[in-house]
């Protein structure tokens, strides 16, 4: 890609993540309603993360401040996905109506469009909260600036994964126009990253990891800024992650060349 | 300009076998083709109607020249490109505005996904203000893009629409059924200014609607295309000369005539006073007008092509007379 495309997309892009602003921001209500629900639902994490540890010291290993750094970047990860990610959700309803068809005859990648083209703006707020309490969490072990430099690559590993996590649903959206229950699938399995794999027995642990990495994802990030991650477990995220958004685009050509352009 | 080759597209559908666990387990899906080994080429600058019945392969034929489809076999070139490879250079070429689809913002007014197309397009400012104004003087609607596009009637919507994706100066523009749904006023503003969008910045237009006036105004050049299978391809004129047999004879009649005179002259089509309609052979009209001038007491007579509607049912019934008889 060049320069001038680079520049052009993300004109684009910011183009499209404005318009969104403005779409959400016409109903007040809704806005205040889903905002109030997100924390309340972190609330709620949070509260179960204390009533374990009142229970136990350790959990697999871990302490409390550990696992709460667990949790919190498992947030981070997941917020921004949301954040970015947004108009996944809203993918079938372009291709049972067939107005898929309109963003397919633009000159710019299709992603631009149905993969980020509705910026959640509202969930941007909430990223503040929660990169300060990371923050709090991280400095109160030992952290030396390499595992903070590998955090910081794996973490935007954890972010290419999830956009081929996302690329693979729009995928299946467009050969089975079913979107709303694989995104759900997608949700919960990725729920299963908010504390560390590590609490997981075994065959779970494996193909959370190596067949569909959610832990790669969600565990290795925290591992590495606790210095508990080693060096081939590093180099082996970014092999999975090559090897996923290869499958997530080789399964999107295959989908585009299955699209039928519904509702005509 | 427009190149194709022996292209086919053919559509996969599952069939219900009457047994739930068989539909789940063990589906069978039937193919059918919706287009079958069609050929055609189009040259720069041409307007095209492109008619059929429903489910003729029309929209598919134009999903697949514009690059929304991928061909099932055949090749395709379009403005030197092969559309389905989706190449920058191509897609800003081209426009694809259909009456069934909004590719406008719903929440916010018109301008802003004008905008938004300029960003896409790249537009030089001056030119984007240019073609705005002109493209919202012919349509006679610079008031309606401050509106919300959801608060808009469906013809105003249209409006927005075409000018939506015609900002760009396409060189080549598909319109699928852009007139659907609209009322005679809204049709024939959006057939003037397809017309006029045409004429300016000849542009290669290939358009297809069922209301066939649209393709009467608007195009020299029909192709017909039947379950698949190009039919006709070739000028208006000539297939109105080839299958409109008869033309009507309008007279507007002085006073009032007995039915036994006018019978005279043959059955009419129609005749309530002050006007006499007459179905006659192309042949006998000369005659036909001879015995009228004998006969009736008019003050205007005309002489009438037969409706396009009349002359495409004409068109498919001799087709399937031909085929019955092979």
């Amino acid at each position: 890609m060049t320069n001038i495309t680079m520049q052009h997309n993300l004109k684009i892009f910011l183009l499209f993540a404005k318009n969104a602003l403005r779409v959400t921001t016409q109903g007040r209500l809704g806005i205040i309603i889903f905002t109030l629900g997100k924390i309340v639902r972190f609330t709620f994490m949070f509260f179960l993360l204390f009533f374990i540890f009142s229970k136990t010291r350790v959990l697999k290993g871990y302490t409390f401040q550990e696992a709460a750094l667990f949790y919190m970047i498992f947030n981070l990860i997941d917020t921004i996905s949301q954040i970015l990610f947004r108009e996944v959700y809203r993918f079938r309803t372009l291709v049972a109506s067939g107005s898929l068809d309109t963003i397919l005859l633009k000159p710019y990648h299709p992603f631009l469009r149905i993969l980020i083209g509705g910026v959640d703006v509202m969930d941007v707020i909430l990223l503040i909260p929660y990169t300060l309490i990371a923050f709090y969490f991280a400095l109160q072990g030992h952290i030396i600036f390499i595992h903070f430099v590998s955090f910081f690559v794996l973490f935007l590993n954890a972010i290419w994964l999830a956009t081929s996590f996302h690329i693979i649903v729009l995928a299946l959206g467009i050969i089975t126009t079913e979107v709303d229950h694989t995104i759900l699938i997608y949700r919960d399995m990725t729920s299963l990253g908010r504390f560390p794999m590590a609490i997981y027995k075994e065959p779970i642990r494996s193909i959370f990891t190596f067949i569909i990495p959610i832990g790669v994802m969600t565990s290795f990030p925290p591992q590495a800024l606790l210095g508990t991650l080693s060096l081939s477990g590093l180099l082996f995220s970014f092999v999975i992650s090559s090897i996923l958004f290869y499958g997530a685009m080789s399964l999107w050509n295959f989908a585009l060349k299955r699209y039928q352009s519904w509702g005509g | 300009m427009i190149s194709v080759k022996h292209v086919s597209k053919i559509y996969k559908s599952h069939v219900r076998q009457n047994n739930f666990l068989k539909d789940i387990f063990f589906r069978t899906f039937k193919e059918y083709g919706a287009v079958k080994d069609i050929s055609f080429e189009i040259s720069q600058s041409e307007l095209i109607g492109f008619i059929g019945p429903n489910g003729a392969g029309k929209t598919s034929t134009l999903k697949m020249l514009a690059g929304i489809l991928y061909p099932s076999s055949g090749s395709l070139s379009v403005l030197g490109f092969t559309p389905f490879d989706k190449k920058r250079e191509f897609l800003k070429q081209i426009a694809f505005i259909m009456g069934q689809r909004n590719q406008l913002i719903w929440d916010l007014p018109a301008k802003d996904s004008f905008e938004l197309q300029r960003a896409v397009y790249e537009i030089p400012h001056k030119e984007y203000i240019k073609t705005l104004a002109n493209l919202l003087s012919i349509l006679d609607c610079a008031p309606l893009a401050d509106k919300p596009v959801k608060i808009l009637s469906l013809g105003e919507r249209m409006k927005m629409e075409l000018i939506a994706g015609l900002l760009h100066r396409p060189k080549l523009v598909f319109l699928d059924e852009p007139t659907i749904g609209l009322d005679i006023f809204s049709q024939e503003a959006i057939r003037t200014f397809i017309k006029e969008y045409q004429h300016t910045y000849k542009a290669t237009v290939i358009l297809t609607s069922h209301y066939l006036e649209d393709v009467k105004k608007l195009a020299k050049r029909l192709i017909i295309i039947h379950k698949g299978t190009i039919v006709y391809d070739g000028s208006l004129k000539n297939i109105t000369e080839q299958y409109s047999t008869e033309k009507s004879i309008k007279i507007t009649l002085d006073e009032k005539v007995s039915e036994k005179k006018i019978n005279l002259i043959g059955k009419p089509l129609s005749y309530i006073f002050p006007q006499v309609i007459y179905s006659v052979k192309r042949s006998e009209i000369p005659e036909k007008i001879k015995i009228i001038s004998s006969l009736l007491p008019f003050s205007d007579l005309t002489v009438e092509d037969a409706s396009i509607e009349e002359v495409i049912k004409t068109f498919f019934e001799e087709n399937n007379k031909l085929k019955v008889k092979n």
